[in-house]
Formats: structure tokens, sequence, C-alpha cells
């Protein structure tokens, strides 16, 4: 290859770069039809003791108090247009928010998940982000495994009495690093390289997301700063609410 | 053979290229438009829109989401091109000549899950390896990227059959409100308290978007948005109020209902929609045909 | 005249009877500090008053969605319970001042069947009113459309149409002007005169003095959660010290007749105008 040739490369590849950042938006959304039956369904049923488990508790909130329905809608909501919302970037490109992570933070895992699924069937629906037969794929990864990462992280750090605001950040970061994992891993197995078998089509798959999937961690987890500490600051009791929602989980 | 690669990649980043600017184009000419008015939200809600549009809305959900789903369960399971491509072919002809979506929208739709095609594509087309050992081998420098004609005809299969699922699923969402999905789930006996929560959040998702828009042209207006930094605490900000404000409201939407003697289920009148003779014999002879086809090429 | 309409009014049937009605959302704040008023059939009540009066609080406690451990309200006679909550619930409807707080549904057609589902109708029945309900409001068209492509003033009319459905014997409009454009203000007004003329019973709450100057038959003003007027509104609008304590104004009709009845351009034995026809009347 002459040197022209090369420069040329790299020049695409860069500008590729750039603009590859642009619309990864929900890129870790496992697409429609992408995965073969038998791990659609597999995934479907690892997501189901969670689900329930989530389902019964929601269930019991609501049966106590009818009005928790509202909130819930409403906090349901609420994640779905987080989620699609452009959020700021340097480039100008566009990328959204998971709100996986607030959501652990706020309202605990359990709730988390239920809302989760119905945000994940709404974007398949209204934004054709991620699709039907992958929601077992994608509920696992996004509503299921970030959120208790979050969840568990948040837990432990408040205990060690680390700074709110970075143990707020290191929660939604890592919630949002292990999504882009597991997700990594669910395509892996999925497509595992004809030479190199499953760890190499990991490390390929891991790799070709980082670059998108990393700064949007980062940018997730200093807006979810942002909104955690408006919230305290001027939500006291609808905090109370919504800590209401989050009571019985930690049993 | 190099020189195939080389021609592949620049295409594809031309493709990324262009898609890119794309969808900046787009995203601009969604901020003028949602600074006048908030209302058909091009990028956030046209799905939505188009459904409400459609000429396929007569038609039965129940159907539709039936056919719907043979299709896509045909792509994935038939797991062949050809059946993918019938498949796309079809779905593209029932959304766009017989539900009148023009056609620039319906690509510009299919643009969405590009994205995520591309890199999901690329990772399994191509390998990294310190020495040329694929059919088509590419040196950058200190190691070669590496592609075979079975691991290129492979991506194709899955780019058509993701192609297909999706579009398989775009003839439902283009023609059916959420509203009546969410209907044909209640009909096939998800648990009820999911089935109500998703009426709600449905319609609660418009009324949250309308305020947002707000606050943010609120916060634009007073330069809110100047710089990087002040954008990121005027969206935490914004975002918070949003969901502080709209808890509040909660209170006032939960009169609003019980003033209407609601007792924890939402009941509605719903439309029935019958299925005519040709619609089913439409469906059974889509269907067989891909089976068809799948048999001959299998 | 309308001091005779009045006393024509007060033999018809009471509908609903409150007696000493108190409610407190929290401990400290009563919003409603003993309130007594009678409603009676097709009346045309105007309820004025300060935000923050109890206008709304009291609505949402003659509806039955607010319950008052303290105080008594009788529908046609008889006290209203707990159980018994849900007769209030079908017989007093409330249209709610934002119309996107009470539409929940996401097709007009099944917004407006809510009430009569959930009165258990039959199906036929629910389709009949619905039906109904939509030609009165003139939403035929809007059937299948969602609320959220609809203008506030569509919006609006979807949310009168809700309660119309349910056929309740008193509506309630909360502040029903306060979003609408002039246009459908008017529309709005229409409405209420159709109603009116059919002899339903409506209570409409409203910032608008010269509207129910020129509409109610009678007037009821809320001051700090309790009423402190219930005439005519002549009556209540002569009255300057109501008109201070619940920040009112007089209307400019009433202004206008006076000043011109003193610089003696109109005879003065005439009756008072309530809108711009019958001032056209007087001169």
């Amino acid at each position: 290859m002459t040197k022209k040739q090369k420069k040329l490369i790299v020049f695409i590849t860069s500008l590729c770069g750039m603009f590859a950042i642009v619309p990864a938006a929900n890129a870790m959304h496992i697409m429609e039809g992408f995965l073969p039956v038998s791990y659609c369904v597999i995934w479907g049923l690892i997501c189901v003791p969670f689900l329930v488990i989530g389902f019964m508790h929601v269930d019991k909130q609501v049966k106590e108090n009818r009005q928790t329905m509202m909130l819930l809608a409403l906090t349901g909501a609420f994640v779905f247009v987080l989620s699609s919302l452009k959020i700021p970037s340097v480039t100008g490109s566009c990328s959204h928010m998971t709100g996986t992570g607030l959501g652990a933070i706020l309202f605990g895992p359990c709730v988390t998940s239920i809302l989760g699924l119905i945000v994940l069937i709404f974007q398949a629906i209204l934004l054709a982000h991620g699709g039907v037969t992958t929601l077992g794929a994608n509920c696992f990864s996004m509503a299921i495994a970030g959120p208790l990462v979050s969840f568990v992280l948040y837990q432990l750090l408040s205990k060690t009495g680390v700074n709110r605001k970075v143990n707020v950040f290191v929660a939604a970061f890592a919630g949002d690093l292990f999504t882009y994992c597991v997700t990594s891993v669910q395509l892996a197995m999925a497509h595992p390289s004809p030479t190199g078998g499953f760890g190499y089509a990991l490390i390929k798959y891991l790799g070709v997301f980082a670059p998108t999937q990393i700064p949007l961690a980062v940018i997730e987890g200093l807006l979810t700063v942002v909104i955690v500490i408006g919230l305290e600051t001027y939500a006291q009791d609808e905090l109370k609410k919504v800590g209401f929602l989050k009571k019985g989980v930690q049993n | 053979m190099e020189r195939i690669v080389q021609i592949l990649l620049i295409t594809a980043a031309v493709l990324m290229i262009i898609q890119g600017f794309l969808h900046r184009r787009k995203h601009e000419k969604d901020h003028s438009h949602s600074s006048f008015g908030h209302k058909h939200d091009g990028s956030v809600f046209s799905i939505d829109f188009y459904a409400y549009a459609s000429r396929l809305r007569t038609w039965s959900p129940k159907y539709k989401a039936v056919f719907s789903m043979v299709c896509l369960l045909c792509c994935i399971i038939c797991d062949n091109i050809y059946v993918s491509c019938a498949v796309i072919l079809l779905m593209a002809y029932i959304t766009v000549v017989m539900g009148g979506l023009p056609f620039r929208r319906y690509l510009s739709l299919m643009t969405i899950p590009l994205v995520f095609l591309f890199f999901g594509c690329v990772a399994i087309a191509i390998g990294f390896s310190g020495s040329p050992s694929g059919d088509f081998n590419l040196h950058l420098g200190f190691f070669y990227v590496y592609t075979s004609k079975e691991s290129l005809w492979e991506t194709l299969e899955l780019i058509t059959k993701a192609l297909g699922a999706v579009s398989s699923m775009y003839m439902l969402t283009l023609s059916t409100p959420a509203s009546e999905i969410i209907a044909v789930l209640r009909g096939i006996h998800m648990p009820k308290l999911l089935v109500e929560l998703m009426n709600m959040i449905y319609r609660y998702i418009f009324l949250l978007m309308d305020t947002q828009c707000r606050m943010k042209n609120a916060a634009v207006s007073r330069l809110g948005y100047c710089d990087f930094k002040t954008s990121c605490v005027s969206f935490g900000q914004i975002a918070s109020n949003l969901l502080v404000v709209s808890l509040k409201k909660g209170n006032a939407y939960y009169h609003a209902l019980e003033a209407r003697c609601y007792d924890g289920e939402l009941r509605f009148l719903e439309e029935e929609k019958t299925v005519s003779a040709m619609q089913t014999a439409g469906a059974l002879l889509s269907v067989s045909l891909l089976l068809c086809i799948w048999r001959l090429t299998v | 005249m309308a001091v005779n309409r009045l006393i024509e009014k007060m033999e018809q049937e009471v509908i609903l009877q409150v007696r000493d009605l108190q409610y407190a959302y929290s401990d400290e704040k009563m919003a409603l500090k003993g309130v007594d008023l009678d409603i009676r059939q097709g009346e045309r009540i105007a309820v004025m008053g300060s935000n923050g009066a109890g206008k709304s609080t009291f609505f949402l406690n003659i509806n039955g969605v607010l319950q008052s451990e303290h105080g008594e309200i009788f529908y046609r006679g008889q006290k209203m319970t707990k159980k018994t909550m849900n007769d209030l619930r079908k017989n007093v409807g409330i249209v709610f001042q934002d119309a996107d707080s009470q539409i929940i549904a996401s097709t007009v057609q099944s917004e407006v069947s809510f009430g009569p589902m959930n009165l258990k109708l039959s199906r036929n029945d629910v389709r009949d009113r619905v039906d109904e309900a939509l030609s009165y409001m003139n939403l035929t068209d809007f059937r299948h459309r969602p609320p959220h492509y609809l203008s506030g003033g569509e919006k609006k009319r979807v949310s009168i149409a809700d309660i119309i459905a349910m056929h309740p014997e008193i509506i309630i409009f909360d502040e029903p002007t306060a979003a609408l454009d002039p246009v459908n203000a008017d529309m709005l007004e229409e409405v209420l005169e159709k109603m009116a003329q059919e002899g339903k019973t409506i209570m409409i709450s409203t910032h608008d003095v010269d509207f129910a100057y020129r509409w109610a038959e009678r007037v009821v003003v809320f001051c700090d959660g309790k009423i402190i007027a219930d005439d005519a509104p002549l009556a209540v609008f002569s009255n300057e010290t109501v008109i201070r304590q619940a920040n009112l104004k007089r209307p400019m009709m009433l202004d206008i007749f006076e000043t011109m009845r003193e610089k003696g351009l109109v005879k003065d034995d005439r009756s008072y105008p309530k809108n711009v026809e019958e001032f056209k009347y007087c001169i």
C-alpha cells in the first residue's frame, strides 16, 4: 500500500470515529433479528425470575396503596423520556442516557426491572431501538444486570461514607459499563468467531463498542450526579414518596 | 484482493459518514422544530405519528401483530438470505404502498438501527491478527485486518436477517398505535398490572415530553445551553425538575381518575376490528410463499 | 327579575346539601373551614374566590374524591357515607382545569368511554353514550385521534365530553376558560348556554367577573375556606366588603351602567343589564 493510501485510510477511520459517535445513541440495544432464536429464548428465560421478583414487589406496593400506580407510571414515563432525550456532548453529536443507573439509585432494582421492561418495550415500539425478539437479552443487560450493579455499588459506597457525588457517579458509571459488557458477552455468545471462538469475539465486540460506550458512561455518570443532587435539593417531599417505592428492597 | 478490502472499508466509512450527516441534519431540523412547537416531534415520536396516519390502521391489530410476528420468526428461524430479502420486500410493500407511508420516510426510519448493525457486523466480519490469515488481508503497520469469504457471506446473511426482522416490526408499529398494541398484549393475558402501567406510561410520556420541551426552551432562552458544561448542568437540572414536577402532578392526575369512578382498573371501550377473508388469505399466501422460498433454497 | 327567578329556583328540588364541611390536607392548614351550601335542580352557579380559597378542594369533596371527617353531604336527602361515595362520583361530574391532567386514554373514543365503562354499563350503552357525548361536543370526527395530537381547545372539548358521557346531575367546571383562546372560550360559553337550556345544573369556578356576572344566576364567593357570600350576581358584586375581601373586581358592565345612570343617560327604573344585548335595550 502506498503512503497516500495509508493516509487516506487513517483519515477515513478518524472521520468514521468522529461521526460514528454521532448516532451511536442507543447502540447498546441489540437490534431486532440480531440474535438466533435459541438465544432470544434463553435470555428471556433468564430474565423471568428477576422480573417475577420485581413484579411481586411492585404488585404488593400497588395493592397496599393504589396511588402508587400513578407514581410508578410517572416514573416510568420519566425514565423513557430521559432515555429519549439528546444529551449534551462536545462534538454536537447526539447520544442518549440509559437512565438505568438513576433508576436503580432512586427506586431500587425491583421497581427498575419492571419499569425497565416496559420502557424497553416502548423503545422497541416507538423508537425502533432494540426489538421484540431481543427483548429478553436487552432486558437482562439494561433492566436487570446494570441496575443491580449500580444499586449494589451505591449501597456499598454509602456505607463507606464516600462523597455522595462520587458515590452516585461511580454507581451510574459502573452500571452503564456493566450493561455494555453484558451486551458484548451476549453478542459474542450468539456470534462466536469461527477461528478464535467466544473469547476472541468478546474482545472484538468490547473493542468495537468501547469508543462510543465509555465516554457515554462517563457523561451518564456526570448527568446522574447533577440529577440526583437536583432532586435532593428541591424535592425532599417527592423523594420521600420515591423512597417509599424503594422501601422493602433491602430485605 | 487487498484492493477489494480497501474498497469495502472505504465504502463502509463513506456510508457511516453519510449516515452521520443525515442524522445530524435530522437532529438540527428537529431542534429548530422543537423550539417552535413540540408536536409531531420528528425524531422522537415519528413512528407514533405515522402509526396514526397509516391507512392500515383500520386493520385488526391482532391480525397485524400475528402476521408481523410470523414473518419476523420466519426471518430468524429460516435464517436464509432469500427468505429475509422476500420479507424485506413484502413488508416494504405493505407499509409503503398499502399503508401510504412516504418511501423516503420509510428509508430514513430504516437507518435507525443501521449504526448498531454496522458495529455488530464489523465485529463479525473482520478479525485482527499478526499474520495475514484470511482470504482478504489489509496490513496496517503492526497487524493485519483480515476477513474471509465465509465471514463476509455470514455477515451479509445476518444483515438481511436483521433488516427483515426490523421491517416486520415496522409493519406492525408503523400501522398500529401503541395503545392498540397494548390492547393486544392484554388479549394474550399479560399481567394486568403491566398492561395498566403501560397504558398510563404511554399517555404520560407525551405529557412529560411536553413539559420537558417547555423547560428546555426556557433554559435555552436564558443561555442554559451555551457550552458543554452549562449544557450538562442544565440538562441534569431539567431532568430532576421534570421528575419533581410530574410527581407533584401525580396527585391531581389521580384525583381526576377517581372523580370518574376509577376503582383500580382502567377500562376503555375498544373498537372491534374484524379480519376480512381477503386479509387472511393474503397472510396465508405470503407465509406459504416464504416457506416455499425456504424449501427451494435450502 | 333575577330575584324572582332565584325565588322560583328556591322552590326547585335540592340535589345536593352540604353542611358544615371541613377539610384539611395536612394537620396544620385547614382548606375548608365549615362550608354550607344547597345546590338545586337547574341552577347556574358561579364560584369565585382567589387562588387557594378552597374552591377546588370543595369540588373534590362534593364529588367524593376527598372525604372529610367533619361535615355532612346529602345527595337527594340521603346522607353520604364512605360506602355511598360512588353515588356522588356518578352524579357530580368535574371538568378539571387542566384537560391534560384529566385525559388518560390514548384515543378520544376510549377516553370518553372511560367514565361510562366505570359505571359498569353494557357495551352498547357505553357506545351510545360515547356517540352522544362526542356529537354534543362536535368531536365525532376526532373519535380515533390520540389526545396528544390535539390542540388545547380540542382537548378541553374532550374533557367536557368525558363528563357529559357520564350523565351526571351536576356538572362542575374548574376554571374552564383559564387556558383557552377567545374563540374556544366562546365555544365553551355556547356549550354552557346549551346545557343550561336543557336544564342541567352547572357550577363554574372562575376568576372572570364579567363572565360570572352575565352568565350566573347565583354567585358563591369563597374566601379562606369559607363561603362569604352566596347571592344573586348583582347583590354580590354590589357588596364592597365582599369584593375587597375576596380580591374580586366589579364587573365592567355594572360600572358602566351605574356611571351612565349617575349621568342620567339611562332611566333609573330599568333593571341592571346582564350583557351587551340587554344593555343596548336600556339606552
